[in-house]
């Protein structure tokens, strides 16, 4: 979506919304998020995805929109933070195949970390599970006028 | 295989720490199948998801219908699916208390 749907997206958001409404905006944060093989005991890293560009410009955009309409008046942003949210696959290789179908314009899985996770998980207890510990963002957001 | 999702609930903690869904009338942009929508609508008075992919909302509604026949008193009527994206909200101003921006925008 371009910068100016998406303050028109805000706008009919804030018309729809009663006064002092609050906007939460939540999406996932692109951070190399981390391939992880979780058993009981313990947690390996095994490395880290690479964001693709396009991702990183897609968010980018979404908060330059925020912003703007900040700018405007039409919002003010009250409270912001980060927090983790896990992707559990029984197997490496569903973790990869997913990746490669639903995620394939903003991460990649590299080779190299897909076979350590391979190996960690194979070494691992039989209850061991791969995920990904993926970035998310919460903002809260007042309707203002 | 799909993956598990955030099995720690740390989703909807962090989304009830943010906002108070008690009796409140929600929007919810972008609901997809209504994984999210499920861990706050029962504590709505109103809610309406906004998706514009019908194969999404199609399993949204498959999951409303099963949770309405669980707990009929606790969601008839009050909880909605329709297909739309945030550029065109075909619903009147000033009526919800919350609008959920949902991994979307």
């Amino acid at each position: 979506m371009e910068h100016a749907s998406m303050v028109h997206a805000l706008r009919e958001i804030h018309r729809t919304l009663k006064p002092n409404g609050i906007l939460l905006d939540m999406r996932p944060i692109e951070d190399n998020w981390a391939v992880e093989v979780k058993s009981d005991a313990r947690v390996d890293v095994a490395g880290r995805l690479v964001d693709i560009p396009s991702g990183l410009a897609d968010t980018a955009a979404c908060f330059e929109a925020l912003r703007d309409v900040e700018a405007r008046g039409w919002f003010v942003q009250e409270r912001a933070e980060k927090f983790t949210f896990f992707y559990y696959w029984d197997m490496p290789s569903e973790m990869k195949a997913y990746i490669e179908t639903e995620w394939d314009s903003y991460e990649k899985l590299e080779d190299e970390v897909y076979q350590r996770a391979s190996s960690l998980w194979a070494s691992a207890n039989a209850e061991a599970r791969v995920r990904v510990h993926r970035k998310m963002w919460l903002a809260r957001w007042r309707k203002t006028n | 295989m799909k993956p598990q999702k955030d099995p720690e609930n740390f989703e909807r903690k962090y989304l009830f720490d943010f906002a108070d869904f008690t009796d409140a009338r929600v929007l919810e942009i972008g609901c997809g199948d209504g994984r999210l929508t499920w861990k706050y609508a029962p504590a709505s008075s109103l809610t309406v998801g906004l998706d514009p992919d019908f194969d999404e909302l199609r399993l949204a509604r498959a999951d409303y219908e099963v949770s309405r026949r669980d707990r009929p008193s606790d969601l008839r009527g009050r909880v909605h699916f329709a297909r739309a994206s945030a550029y065109h909200i075909p619903l009147p101003k000033e009526t919800f208390d919350i609008a959920l921006l949902s991994w979307s925008l």
